[in-house]
């Protein structure tokens, strides 16, 4: 048995492509980790977590099947941010996330990469009806979830952090 | 896009170098989360960390083309250890590194698996120097390291290790002889 290459589709939507990973993408992946945003997601992190992280999301591909796309803005060609589908150890079941970096915000951005990347995981990748793990108090991110359908299910926890289990709804071959 | 991981595998009498496998991820966990066997390579404080560590070492190899290798008794087909070239963010320059799992000391895998895996990474990545960092008091690592015929260069402060030895092996000519 050997692990499968990493083959990580593209997905084109109106304004951004959802693509693998390139090593110049890591500035970005690093200001956003780095930076007071990522205070929901476990952070700020500094540069050396932050790319231990970065590599962590290409080896998540080849482990799982499936993982977080960097999303590109179309237009600018810039990192916009990184969503998809995480089972990192400690997860209970795989979830649906969301990282929009500074400047991309306020946009319908994270909508559009959200709903492409739930979509390509219930078509191509098996998982549908999936959560979405969300801080208490990040409200940008559960009014993204409600936009999205999702409904509060329970509350929980992420590596022994409290947390908010959301879950989406089916997809199917309907989306 | 693909990400193609190379597929490497080199062998000693008694080893073989792959690239890590899922299967091979227990032994990976409970070398990286035993904080005597693991404190001079970095110690993970739980096992969703130590599966992050798996997880970059793979993300390694697709972005570098390089990273480290579970290395495997050929007899048994037991992973006893890792070895490689390790090249992360904030990394002075290339290293070669290796460890050796709870059971498997004593046995001259070290010593066998990092010459083989320096030979490769000169010939087959065309590396034309190579170092290892070594914190200090690690007297197993520095003895094999000496032993590999590296020396060392200077004291410098690593990123994830803190106060580290450079030692700087021989380099293709040298090796050649």
């Amino acid at each position: 048995m050997t692990l499968p290459e990493i083959a990580i589709p593209t997905i084109d939507t109106p304004d951004l492509i959802l693509r693998g990973y390139r090593e110049s993408d890591f500035g970005a992946v690093a200001a956003f980790g780095g930076s007071e945003r990522a205070r929901f997601v476990g952070g700020p992190h500094d540069r050396w977590t932050c790319w231990r992280a970065f590599l962590a999301g290409v080896g998540h591909w080849a482990l799982r099947g499936y993982g977080m796309w960097i999303v590109e803005h179309r237009a600018s060609g810039q990192v916009a941010g990184r969503v998809g589908m995480i089972l990192n150890d400690g997860w209970v079941e795989p979830e649906l996330a969301w990282h929009i970096y500074d400047g991309f915000e306020g946009r319908g951005l994270a909508y559009q990469a959200a709903q492409a990347a739930r979509c390509y995981a219930a078509r191509h990748q098996g998982l549908d009806r999936v959560i979405s793990y969300i801080n208490a108090e990040n409200t940008r991110s559960i009014r993204l979830a409600h936009r999205l359908g999702a409904q509060f299910e329970s509350d929980g926890e992420l590596l022994g952090q409290p947390c908010q289990i959301y879950r989406h709804p089916a997809i199917g071959d309907a989306a | 896009m693909s990400l193609a991981l190379p597929s490497h595998r080199i062998e000693t009498d008694r080893l073989v170098l792959r690239l890590p496998e899922a299967r091979d991820i227990d032994a990976y966990v409970a070398f990286l989360t035993d904080p005597v066997r693991a404190d001079g390579f970095g110690v993970e404080e739980d096992r969703p960390k130590a599966w992050r560590w798996f997880a970059l070492n793979i993300g390694h190899w697709a972005l570098h083309g390089y990273g480290y290798f579970t290395i495997e008794l050929k007899e048994t087909g037991q992973p006893c250890g890792i070895t490689g070239i390790w090249n992360p963010e904030g990394w002075p320059e290339p290293e070669l590194g290796w460890v050796v799992f709870d059971g498997f000391e004593g046995l001259g895998i070290a010593r066998e698996a990092a010459t083989r895996a320096r030979q490769w990474a000169y010939d087959e990545l065309g590396f034309t120097t190579l170092t290892s960092n070594i914190v200090p008091g690690n007297t197993r690592s520095i003895a094999l390291a000496e032993r590999l015929g590296a020396r060392y260069e200077r004291t410098y402060t690593n990123v994830q290790m803190g106060e580290d030895l450079l030692y700087r092996h021989p380099g293709p000519e040298a090796l050649c002889g």
